[in-house]
């Protein structure tokens, strides 16, 4: 299983955005690149439909307060002794909106809440860490070329060869040994953060390559060589005239790799490395949930839909930046 | 071409190395140590450190790895506990498995490229296929129908995937036999029913990624200028295509594909634990929870070696089929 | 484009909803099976001992039985078999020193195997048996099994190289729990372990220094079955290996699938408990217990004759219990696989603690937890219910669901601080994230502490182990309280490591000299001795909390007869199996 967005890739045979005024574009892009968003219907549902996700999982606590129950509070009068819920669609009604799990008792809703507060939290950190980690190792290896184009590149080539599966599986356990005491609890953002720190270091890759063939192509421009000629600093050209012309394919690799993380962190727990019981997760929620596809099937149906939406929601918003960004498009 | 040939092919070797290294020192972070997987159930210090001795595991780290490396090469001596002399290319020898590591690979090596290579093949031509076509048709209802359906594809889970159709299939309408493993040698037949479902669920998920990247692709192709030039020059529209566009669009392409099918290589594990089919991603897995450490070990590498070569090999691939790439 | 994917949400929309729309009614319907009880012996007529075994009710000859399970058998060479799988696989191809006759309701007889009975006690002070072969008693080969092969076997389970396998009758001979420091196998292949003799090849002797009069039992183990020398492959010999019993292993494709076919050298009248019905037997590894119980459930093709060996999986029992024609094809025993949250008595040393937990226990909780009344049942004894001579009482009455006041009350507005360590798989997990939130209920602070599955036993096994509490488990060898009490809770075992005792390090000198002399009566009296000593422990030290025992729920396919659930081990046992014709 590859942990970096496949989509990522594509932007990567796109030809950098040839723009004949640079300055213009660079200056007026957020603004046409908004005005071609709005229009477009598809980016306008799908932007909403995940700016509402990410508000309810920001808002966890509050939605906690107005709705009463705590992710933690067990109904296990509400189970019949063979673990499942009473009622209908799962024991759905005014008090429990999606039921409640069968075996837990818990309340579906709130653990939906808060699962999607965690799944959500470690995409977009493990995709802001990639996608910085990325920009920079393909910035530099890129621009200055040489040996450290050759050193990073054969690093890169490691990173891609080890398999992050085994790797995870593997390391989740020593690192919280090396942190905590055996009798300390492990607290819930631990391992959130080791999850994090592990997409980083194998997912950094497919960003540095794609912002390392933009670079090589770029770093030939005259207005480079003339940033060169008129003596600037290395720094100067990499951040200062380099990276404004590479926003454009960032952004789009970043929000195509939110609903990858989100894929991936779910497969994790489909493996048994995921989050553990008992902070609320939404992979572990839905991989729990398939085994009762036949008995329970609303307790599949709510967690499932849940997510199809907000990667389907997702890749479609990043789909329409993509296509906001591209200058071609705008003539399409 | 030769010189460019070398330098890959020494650089993945170097690659290789690093992986093993990496792993090895992996290792020695684990928290269980090896020794008492095959300590006896009522193993004390003295017994364990017996057992350590006859590992090797005494021995500076340098030299187990060492020894490790002649193995792969010049096959090596293990203890009698561990079925005396092991052949080049040895792996080590599991207990958990009781067998050298190469015999356990023997059998689930053949289980993973089953599953893979018959799935690449549909899931590359079904979506480059899908892609291509509604490329040609923009705007028309096929385009939209595909790019819908390879949306909805995109964001499915191939564990959700993977249960819905064996409960169709398989515990529903009976028509598929659950997935069994049987080999391509002994029965055509039944190799291709029982996986025919593993390769159904890849396909589905992967298809719809390759449908939405040649897509692209192919759009990006057809408005660069010299298919326009040969558009405008009054050639038809299906020898553009044939001769040019479909050509151009697919170069990249292999790239990702190449990767790709590397990394599924090493192990499908999603797939084999859906399916219960036993490749080496589950081998893998199980590995790691038993904490049988050569068994890991060893399926790192053919991992990392299934991705090193699927790199070179498309490179290779990218430098016969577009000649502007320039041989570095 | 939008609209695809929106039509296809509303379809999936519907159908789920339609799905779940069959209401779950609460209804009083709490239906309490028996619990099952051994109520085991010894046979004394040798005429128990002899073959053939009677025959299975319509039970037909020819087709092929397939049992599914989630992973492989760990090892197939009969001195190596530990696990429960591999205890009762093995029933088919090695014959041990003595077995039991079981009709699966709890009647078992322990009887002669390759033996004519099941030892002679020469001078009734258990220290010296006898075993005498059986005429007839064949090798898959056509070679003949005497005391030699059967002597051989057991030496060669000293040998360190071959892991696994119980270890009883190796520190008995040795009288030493470090058994190879008194025989070394691999120098001595020619020579047998101090104590073992065959006087002649009808004849197996050992002589003990000290008195076990439990051999009988521990040599229905398959470490007791036979092997000549020549054979001996040494660590391959787990591929591979010699049949003695009515099947022989044909093809083996390790982790995968096994397949065993009739050894046609075996001799039903020289064998009281096993048949040979069908023509082969499968075992398949790698599917879940979803699977399992849905491709039974599917009944189609070889799963039809099929029967799920890790049992029907919780989230889909509601579907098999409401319909009757799968009902019909189940099978539900309580096994002898008993939990308890165990108590590190080196640190939980107030007693009061000790019982305000066993106080505040919602069993009820745990069961619900874990999947229901086909997944676990609650107990409150120290022996599963299975065990020959259990009693039995409540020492600490809370309900159902615990008595959180009553611990309270007992806590006297302490809160003490406790670490729970648990494997870490998603049961477990689900399990202490119950076990948390109940006694925090009770005034207690519960702290949550994972440990890696496979260092688990390891780990709480070290004297000085950091952890309060643990989710402890305990599946005896055999149905005799010897095998569970002095096991779990004599001091005496405790070592710095690898600890023989149960981990809750309960070390009273009082008790440790009551399992002396319990072990010393003649084993058909020490049934309702061990009962007694069961609620002596819980009511003045209360180590542990009792808290369920497994249950066996499986199914299995259409046209499989003759699977019943083992009396001593709780897992599914195929010897009686057949194929409806």
């Amino acid at each position: 299983m590859s942990v970096v967005p496949l989509d990522a890739e594509r932007v990567e045979q796109d030809e950098p955005p040839a723009r004949d005024d640079e300055a213009i574009a660079a200056r007026s892009l957020g603004q046409a690149v908004w005005r071609r968003l709005r229009r477009d219907r598809t980016a306008l549902v799908s932007g909403i439909v995940s700016a509402l996700l990410i508000v309810v999982a920001l808002a966890a606590p509050l939605i906690e307060l107005g709705y009463g129950i705590d992710p933690q509070d067990s109904f296990k009068d509400d189970l019949d002794r063979y673990g499942m819920p009473y009622g209908v669609a799962g024991g759905v009604s005014g008090t429990h909106w999606f039921g409640i799990e069968p075996g837990l008792g818990r309340d579906l809703f709130i653990q939906m809440v808060y699962g999607m507060r965690t799944s959500l939290g470690i995409a977009f950190a493990a995709a802001i860490v990639t996608t910085t980690l990325g920009v920079l190792t393909g910035i530099v290896s890129g621009y200055l070329g040489g040996w450290v184009d050759g050193i990073i590149n054969w690093i890169t080539d490691v990173a891609l060869a080890l398999p992050f599966l085994i790797f995870t599986l593997a390391l989740i356990r020593p690192l919280e040994l090396a942190f905590y005491g055996p009798r300390e609890a492990v607290p819930g953002w631990f391992r959130v953060i080791v999850l994090i720190g592990l997409f980083a270091a194998f997912g950094w890759t497919a960003t540095a390559r794609l912002v390392r063939g933009q670079v090589l192509s770029l770093r030939e421009r005259e207005f480079i060589e003339a940033a060169r000629a008129t003596g600037a600093r290395t720094s100067r050209i990499l951040f200062k005239e380099l990276l404004p012309n590479l926003w454009a394919p960032i952004i789009v690799v970043f929000s195509l790799s939110i609903p990858a993380y989100i894929t991936s962190e779910a497969a994790l727990s489909f493996l048994g490395i995921g989050m553990l019981e008992p902070t609320p997760d939404f992979g572990r929620t839905i991989f729990r949930s398939l085994n009762y596809l036949q008995t329970d099937p609303a307790y599949v149906f709510f967690p499932g839909v849940t997510i199809f939406v907000l990667v389907l929601a997702f890749n479609l918003f990043g789909d329409a930046v993509r296509d906001a960004l591209d200058p071609k498009s705008m003539t399409r | 071409m030769l010189n460019f040939l070398i330098r890959r092919i020494l650089l993945a070797i170097l690659t290789l190395f690093a992986v093993s290294v990496l792993t090895f020192l992996m290792f020695f972070a684990l928290p269980r140590d090896p020794a008492t997987a095959m300590c006896p159930k009522n193993c004390d210090a003295a017994r364990l450190e017996r057992v350590r001795d006859e590992l090797g595991l005494n021995d500076p780290k340098y030299l187990q790895y060492l020894h490790y490396v002649q193995g792969i090469f010049a096959g090596r001596d293990l203890g009698a506990s561990q079925g005396g002399h092991c052949d080049a290319p040895c792996l080590g020898y599991s207990y958990v498995n009781s067998e050298p590591v190469t015999e356990t690979f023997g059998r689930v090596i053949p289980v993973t490229l089953s599953i893979v290579v018959p799935a690449s093949i549909l899931w590359l031509t079904v979506g480059i296929g899908l892609g291509m076509l509604s490329a040609l048709r923009l705007g028309t209802v096929f385009d939209r129908l595909a790019i819908g359906l390879s949306l909805t594809g995109a964001s499915l889970q191939l564990y959700f995937v993977g249960g819905v159709l064996l409960l169709t299939f398989v515990y529903t309408l009976k028509v598929l036999p659950y997935p069994r493993y049987t080999s391509i040698l002994d029965n055509p037949w039944d190799w291709a029913t029982a996986l025919i479902l593993p390769w159904c669920a890849l396909a589905v998920l992967f298809s719809a990624v390759y449908a939405r990247l040649s897509r692209a692709q192919m759009l990006e192709t057809l408005s660069e200028d010299y298919v326009r030039t040969a558009e405008a020059k009054g050639l038809r529209r299906r020898t553009v295509v044939r001769r040019h566009a479909l050509r151009a669009a697919i170069t990249p392409l292999v790239t990702t594909a190449g990767v790709e099918v590397g990394a599924a290589l090493g192990g499908t594990v999603i797939t084999e634990t859906t399916f219960g089919l036993r490749g080496l991603g589950r081998t893998a897995i199980d590995a790691v929870k038993d904490g049988d450490l050569p068994t890991i070990m060893g399926t790192v590498l053919i991992a990392a070696a299934f991705i090193v070569a699927a790199n070179l090999v498309v490179d290779v691939l990218y430098t016969i089929i577009d000649p502007r790439v320039r041989l570095r | 484009m939008p609209r695809k994917p929106l039509t296809a949400l509303i379809l999936l929309t519907l159908v789920a909803g339609l799905g779940a729309c069959s209401e779950n009614k609460r209804t009083d319907d709490d239906a309490k099976t028996e619990n099952r009880q051994a109520t085991g012996s010894i046979a004394t007529d040798p005429k128990d001992s002899k073959g053939p075994a009677a025959e299975v009710p319509g039970a037909a000859k020819g087709g092929t039985v397939t049992v599914l399970r989630q992973s492989k058998i760990s090892h197939l060479d009969p001195q190596r078999v530990y696990s429960f799988v591999g205890l009762t696989a093995s029933q088919l191809y090695a014959r041990r020193l003595t077995t039991y006759k079981d009709d699966g309701k709890g009647k078992v007889v322990l009887v002669g195997d390759l033996a004519e009975t099941p030892g002679t006690d020469v001078n009734k002070d258990c220290k010296t048996w006898e075993f005498k072969i059986k005429d007839g008693v064949k090798f898959e080969d056509g070679s003949a099994i005497t005391s030699a092969e059967i002597a051989y076997g057991i030496a060669r389970s000293f040998d360190l190289a071959l892991t696994g396998g119980p270890t009883y009758i190796q520190e008995w001979l040795a009288d030493s729990p470090q058994f190879d420091t008194k025989f070394n196998f691999a120098a001595n292949k020619t020579s047998l372990p101090p104590g073992l003799s065959t006087p002649d090849p009808k004849t197996l002797k050992f002589v003990f220094n000290k008195p076990h009069c439990d051999l009988p039992f521990a040599a229905s183990l398959p470490a007791t079955a036979p092997l000549p020398p020549a054979k001996d492959t040494g660590t391959d010999y787990d591929k591979q290996p010699l049949s003695s019993g009515p099947y022989k292993l044909t093809k083996n494709e390790a982790g995968t699938r096994l397949t065993f076919e009739r050894n046609t050298f075996w001799d039903p009248a020289t064998d009281a408990m096993r048949h040979q019905y069908p023509d082969a037997y499968v075992y398949e590894f790698g599917a879940n217990p979803v699977t399992q119980t849905n491709r039974i459930i599917a009944d189609s093709g070889a799963d039809a004759s099929a029967v799920s060996f890790n049992g029907v999986d919780s989230s889909l029992v509601s579907k098999v219990v409401n319909d009757p024609a799968l009902k019909a094809r189940t099978l539900q025993e309580p096994t002898p696989s008993e939990y308890t949250l165990t108590i590190n008595n080196n640190k939980v040393t107030d007693l009061k603690i000790r019982q305000a937990l066993n106080y505040a226990i919602d069993r009820d909780g745990v069961v619900k937890t874990l999947g229901g009344d086909t997944v676990a049942r609650a107990v409150t004894t120290l022996m599963p219910p299975a065990t020959i001579g259990w009693k039995d009482y409540e020492a600490y009455p809370a309900g159902k669901s615990g008595n959180p006041d009553k611990a309270k009350e007992l806590l006297g507005g302490k809160t003490p601080e406790l670490v729970l360590g648990f494997q870490d798989d998603s049961t477990y997990q689900e399990l202490s994230t119950h076990l948390k939130g109940n006694l925090e209920k009770a005034g207690f602070k519960i702290t949550l502490k994972p440990i890696a599955a496979d260092t688990f036993l390891d780990e709480t096994k070290k004297k000085d182990n950091p952890w309060d509490l643990y989710i402890g488990s305990w599946g005896a060898d055999w149905p005799s309280g010897a095998s569970i009490l002095p096991v779990l809770y004599d001091g005496r075992a405790i070592k710095d490591g690898g600890s023989n005792n149960g981990a809750s390090y309960l070390n009273a000198s009082a008790l440790n000299a009551e399992f002396d002399r319990v072990l010393a009566l003649p084993v058909g009296e020490q049934g309702p001795e061990w009962g007694k000593l069961d609620e002596k422990i819980m009511k003045e030290y209360a180590p542990v909390v009792p808290l369920y025992v497994d249950v066996m729920f499986t199914i299995h396919g259409s046209k499989v007869g003759g699977i019943f659930i083992d009396s001593i081990w709780g897992s599914v046992a195929v010897t009686n199996a057949y194929v409806k014709q």
